[in-house]
């Protein structure tokens, strides 16, 4: 150890602070010679404070160290995630887990059910107690219940933070082995391509978030859920061939799972079998065009720079 | 009998166990007595059997967003442009605004 470790050393023990582990040992690797610190936590008792956390897409193998203290330390934990083992799993985390699922109704429309979780997690929060909700994959993309929550938490003053999650759009890249910064991505909720107008980039991915679900606002009523399908794939037949490829995605929840990964064509879509949790990808459908203006005003740009070098 | 959820937390956090061949994982959970309905589960790379097991109901709802522009109740969250037909400038709202604050 070298002068100014043993300082930092005295510091820390001068504050209480002891340490587990033990000094880098060049015999063992990295990871388990670094040492590790256990520190006092710090909590402000006089008011409640929500986070916000993901809790990854697979189970035992998202969590991130953050998310789990968030979880340990908290009064109580609400819980909206897609597989019961999961939420088994974080029962095992905390005393205090209430899981959101019983909020859902038949025919009762989904925005209500969000609202009631805020609700519900606003009441504990002003009640005095840290409070953090759990949702699957990462708690910002596409749920509506995290942002609200925490837009309204700090409205009233309270300290609120979301921490992110491995989300099932990580999953799929690593997945279906595209990188989304080559050709660029666009994301859309399935539903909005029929709701607003919206333009579609045939030279990049196109992600198609719900489709499953398409046109569906409520629990369980899902009578024109093909029709509402045939709409979406109209829709993207102006745009694409209806022999384009379509890829349905779904990762693994439980690590004991493969994602799932199935090729059809746009004009299957229609027809084919799909759940909620499925995303579908359009890869692109025609190569990149080169900006000739773009590329001659850079390429004058190149030319000033190399001629003032030169003088 | 091992515990099946623990279990579960070991092989989604070990790189040698998470894409392991069924039969090579089979193997090992054979050895910590692993219940009957986590081999299965393994065989088949499905949870039913284990979700049976545990006597847990598969979650019928995953929660997901609802997408602006309904024209119901959600509405007054949303920030999708309301048709104004006095104006013939139909420029859309930024795309960020619209996606991001929702």
């Amino acid at each position: 150890m070298d002068w100014h470790g043993v300082c930092f050393r005295w510091l820390l023990m001068r504050a209480g602070i002891s340490f587990v582990g033990r000094w880098r040992r060049p015999d063992l690797p990295y990871h388990r010679a670094m040492p590790s610190a256990t520190l006092p936590s710090l909590h402000d008792t006089r008011r409640g404070s929500l986070s916000c956390v993901g809790l990854g897409m697979t189970l035992g193998s998202h969590l991130t160290p953050l998310a789990r203290s968030h979880i340990e330390q908290a009064d109580v934990v609400f819980a909206a995630l897609s597989d019961p083992i999961a939420e088994e799993w974080l029962k095992r985390m905390h005393p205090d887990v209430r899981s959101l699922q019983p909020n859902y109704a038949e025919g009762k429309p989904r925005i209500k059910t969000y609202r009631e979780w805020v609700a519900l997690m606003m009441a504990e929060l002003r009640a005095g107690k840290r409070v953090c909700g759990v949702f699957y994959g990462h708690p910002g993309i596409f749920a509506w219940s995290p942002h609200k929550v925490i837009e309204q938490a700090r409205a009233e003053g309270y300290e609120a933070h979301m921490e992110p999650g491995i989300s099932a759009e990580d999953c799929l890249y690593a997945d279906l082995g595209f990188d989304p910064g080559r050709y660029g991505c666009q994301h859309f909720e399935a539903s909005q391509l029929l709701y607003c107008e919206r333009r579609i980039d045939t030279a990049g991915y196109l992600v198609l978030w719900q489709v499953g679900v398409v046109g569906n606002r409520s629990v369980g009523r899902f009578d024109h859920g093909p029709a509402y399908r045939a709409l979406l794939v109209e829709r993207l037949e102006q745009d694409y061939l209806s022999d384009h490829e379509v890829i349905v995605y779904r990762g693994a929840t439980l690590p004991i799972e493969r994602a799932r990964i199935r090729r059809i064509t746009l004009r299957e879509l229609a027809v084919a079998p799909l759940t909620a949790e499925e995303t579908v990808v359009l890869p692109p459908a025609v190569t990149l065009q080169p900006n000739r203006a773009m590329l001659d005003r850079l390429q004058a740009l190149d030319s000033r720079g190399q001629e003032a070098t030169a003088a | 009998m091992t515990d099946t959820i623990e279990l579960l937390e070991a092989i989604g956090g070990d790189a040698s166990l998470r894409y392991a061949q069924a039969g090579e994982l089979k193997g090992v959970l054979e050895q910590v007595q692993a219940s009957a309905g986590l081999s299965m589960a393994v065989e088949l790379g499905d949870g039913a059997p284990l979700r049976h097991e545990l006597g847990l109901q598969k979650i019928s709802e995953t929660p997901q967003m609802n997408s602006p522009g309904h024209g119901d109740e959600e509405e007054e969250e949303a920030d999708v442009p309301l048709p104004e037909p006095s104006q013939p400038d139909r420029s859309p709202t930024p795309p960020a605004k619209q996606a991001l604050s929702y």
